[in-house]
């Protein structure tokens, strides 16, 4: 073994060295053992030699290309050294031993010395093994939004005792008025007359078969225009609602699409879906700045997805039901032009896959076209049920 | 050149670390964290760890963690699948029964109802939580070495969940008497599989011992309910409302005494191979200082954000809202241009802003109690250490993934 006896490194940069009465400080990687071993370099060969007594034959050899110094150290008066190892499967691709230096002059020559002394190794395939996993947890995800969380509820959604359903809906109802009624307690239109031309509408609808569920529907005295199904036949509408309407069918037209969401169970199948998701995604987003904003719209596209299916599919059943009362489809078609004016007050558009209801020019277009091949039809309210039933909550 | 054992038969913990590089690395790698939509948050765990663990000394001999993000990474993409499947099924299932059995949402009871749904939750999530903490546990030893050779725990996560949820139920149900059975039992169950390369850990002492740290959250229970008492009798609020406050604290300042005090006396009571020995001198004092200049910091910082965003709002505000926008209101949306700039100088701010808040938190508190409490330990017969012998490597399953997905664990 070569070993030139040079006064310091800086004189010899491109000869072998030996550092004088440094040493480090090392573990073999084996056993807890400290050796303060001897350092010398011999850069034909291009190694740092290590020289103790009780190392085998004395002396170890270190490469000076696997040489490598550990990362995010605090301490700046210390160069902890290891060497490469492709194998290794606790830590960063290196092996076990260290070499632990705290002389300036030694520290300055393996830092001019090793070539690669902060190189990240990377294992071969770790790529192809990073787009593995991600792409099952992706898949995993996807699978238990999309498919076994939606068939689940679809399941269960049905198990539920009616009467349940029914006081959940209940609920559902008070909390909305409260919350619409911005505190009022009477938000609920109760004119007897008015009530009378709603129900003789429900009853020509749903005609002498019924539903699974006794329909039981609500009028809450807002401008707002809307109608919502809650869980358990419940059925709300709005006074704007009825006061946009150009006439009695249109309500009817809409009554019946809200009761197709009833027949469907589309509220509580929604709900049990919902639940699922919400917890799993959070999970799998959350846990960083912005995290809840990536759950937030990831959720609105998931339940738009399945607001659209559910709301095409309560349009077919409300289509359906018009013509089995014979009742023209036409009144619905008019209810949708009002909405999509109103849609374009508004000055933009809302993205197909973020909107819960399928595009209104499209929805209107079905029941008109529907309403040309409908046969015979009658009004569903008399002129003056009509004028009863707009002034429900008067 | 010769054998270099430990002249001394004592070895202290030292730490190395400053304020001013851990706060840089916190920061550069919560930037990164931020543009990479939260994935670099595994590599910018371990290389704090790194920092921390090399500050960290005993005698001359640094700690080092060789664990990476990348395994951490692939860990909790694993976690993710495995709890993604339990938790969507728990929730469908606890929604489902809570309108099926337990006849929730049926009017008054409604609210109780969903609060219960709320608690089945956490509590069903309760043995995954502790199952991760002791995998975490295991993962960080395993990732942990000193003078090369690995630290380890054996395997028993389930046999931990066990116990700690009986020793949970029996606090809760001794109204948290039995606290420091609790704390004993389950440090001991760590403790005793717990190895530093051949070495086996062992914890020694008695539970009972821990009741001395008990004695100012007692303190604090007696001025809590004695001055209420006494209030409501003598129908004096002021006199509530001062014991209220000075029981609060005083529980604060118990409850990190009884920390402080449990982790000298389970440190003082265990063995390595049944040799070498430990003290630990940590002050209740001293921790409590520390907690609250790092408050006042935070406090401070806050109070400087605050300012610095009050005047960049005011300047943009001038600038935008000139007299003619308050005449004419419609020219505000014309002024995009700077809205656009303002809402990103304010939202680079903020962000800003947080992540310095975190900084002060590590630097500031983390950093200065795991110093204080570095320092605070001495090793006895440390020429044992020689001795040990290297243990076979783990290659640590879902390195910390359950935990990464449940969000325990906190800063490190």
């Amino acid at each position: 073994m070569p070993k030139a006896l040079l006064t310091r490194w800086t004189s010899a940069a491109r000869s072998d060295v030996s550092l004088e009465g440094v040493t480090g400080r090392f573990f073999d990687g084996e056993g807890g053992l400290r050796l303060d071993v001897g350092l010398s370099s011999d850069n034909a060969a291009g190694t740092l030699i290590l020289h103790h007594a009780d190392l085998p034959a004395g002396v170890q050899y270190w490469p000076l290309e696997a040489i490598r110094a550990l990362q995010d150290q605090a301490r700046a008066d210390q160069l902890v050294l290891t060497l490469a190892d492709m194998e290794a499967v606790d830590a960063g691709l290196i092996t076990t031993a260290r070499l632990s230096l705290t002389d300036p002059a030694a520290i300055a020559l393996v830092q001019r010395l090793a070539p690669n002394l902060n190189k990240r190794d990377v294992k071969r395939g770790t790529g192809r093994k990073i787009i593995t996993y991600l792409g099952g947890a992706v898949a995993a995800v996807v699978l238990m939004v999309f498919v076994i969380l939606p068939g689940l509820a679809n399941q269960l959604a049905p198990l539920i005792p009616i009467e349940r359903e029914v006081a959940w809906g209940k609920t559902v109802v008070n909390q909305m008025g409260r919350f619409l009624g911005d505190g009022q307690s009477d938000l609920v239109c109760e004119d007897p007359a008015g009530l009378g031309a709603l129900r003789e509408m429900e009853d020509r609808l749903t005609g002498v078969d019924g539903l699974g569920y006794e329909i039981e529907i609500t009028v809450f005295d807002i401008p707002l225009v809307n109608a919502f199904a809650a869980p358990g036949g419940q059925i709300v509408l709005t006074r704007g609602l009825i006061e946009a309407a150009p006439d009695a069918d249109a309500v009817a037209g809409v009554l019946a699409h809200e009761i197709g969401h009833v027949d469907a169970r589309d509220v509580t199948r929604n709900a049990l879906r919902v639940a699922g998701t919400a917890g799993l995604l959070s999970m799998a987003l959350g846990d960083f700045a912005g995290g809840a904003v990536a759950v937030g719209v990831a959720q609105a596209m998931i339940d738009s997805s399945y607001s659209r299916e559910a709301e095409t599919e309560a349009d077919a059943f409300a289509l359906q039901m018009l013509d089995e009362a014979g009742v023209s489809a036409m009144g619905f078609s008019k209810f949708f032009g009002i909405l999509g004016e109103q849609e374009s007050q508004m000055g933009f558009e809302i993205p197909q896959y973020l909107r819960t209801h399928p595009v209104t020019e499209a929805r209107a277009e079905a029941a008109r076209v529907f309403a040309d091949a409908q046969g015979l039809t009658s009004l569903v309210l008399s002129a003056s049920d009509w004028s009863a039933l707009k002034g429900i909550c008067d | 050149m010769c054998r270099q054992g430990y002249s001394s038969s004592h070895l202290s913990g030292r730490y190395f670390g400053q304020s001013g590089p851990l706060f840089w690395l916190y920061i550069r790698t919560s930037l990164l964290t931020l543009v990479t939509l939260g994935i670099y948050r595994f590599w910018a765990k371990t290389r704090i760890r790194k920092y921390i663990w090399s500050a960290t000394a005993g005698g001359e001999d640094s700690f080092e963690y060789t664990g990476t993000g990348l395994e951490k990474f692939l860990g909790f993409l694993v976690a993710i699948v495995i709890l993604a499947i339990f938790l969507g099924l728990l929730n469908i299932l606890l929604v489902f029964a809570g309108l099926n059995v337990m006849g929730a949402f049926d009017g008054t009871g409604s609210e109780l109802a969903q609060i219960a749904v709320i608690y089945a939750n956490l509590l069903a999530l309760l043995p995954l939580m502790l199952f991760a903490a002791y995998r975490a546990r295991r993962y960080k030893l395993a990732r942990t070495r000193w003078r090369g050779l690995r630290f380890g725990m054996d395997n028993g996560a389930w046999g931990y969940v066990l116990r700690a949820l009986g020793y949970y139920l029996l606090v809760v149900l001794s109204l948290g008497i039995l606290t420091p059975l609790a704390t004993f039992r389950l440090e001991k169950y760590m403790i005793d599989r717990t190895w530093y390369g051949d070495a086996r850990m062992a914890q020694d002492g008695k539970w009972t011992a821990l009741y001395g740290g008990m004695k100012h959250l007692a303190i604090a229970l007696v001025i809590l309910v004695g001055g209420g008492a006494a209030a409501i009798m003598m129908e004096a609020e002021t006199l509530g409302a001062i014991a209220f406050f000075v029981g609060y604290i005083w529980f604060l300042v118990g409850a990190i005494y009884y920390r402080v005090y449990a982790f000298n006396y389970m440190m003082r009571n265990r063995v390595l191979d049944g040799v070498v020995t430990f003290d630990a001198q940590a002050e209740t004092g001293r921790v409590i200082t520390i907690f609250i200049i790092g408050m006042l910091a935070l406090i401070g910082a806050s109070i400087a954000g605050a300012i610095v965003l009050a005047i960049i709002g005011s300047i943009f505000g001038a600038a935008i809202v000139s007299p003619q926008v308050i005449s004419n209101p419609e020219l505000l949306l014309t002024n995009t241009g700077g809205l656009i700039v303002a809402g990103i100088l304010l939202g680079v701010f903020y962000i800003g802003f947080i992540l310095a808040l975190g900084g002060v938190n590590l630097v500031m508190i983390t950093q200065k109690v795991i110093a204080h409490v570095v320092n605070s330990v001495t090793v006895a017969n440390a020429p044992h250490l020689d001795q040990i012998q290297q243990r076979a490597a783990d290659t640590g399953a879902d390195a910390e993934g359950f935990a990464d997905a449940l969000d325990i664990g906190g800063a490190i």
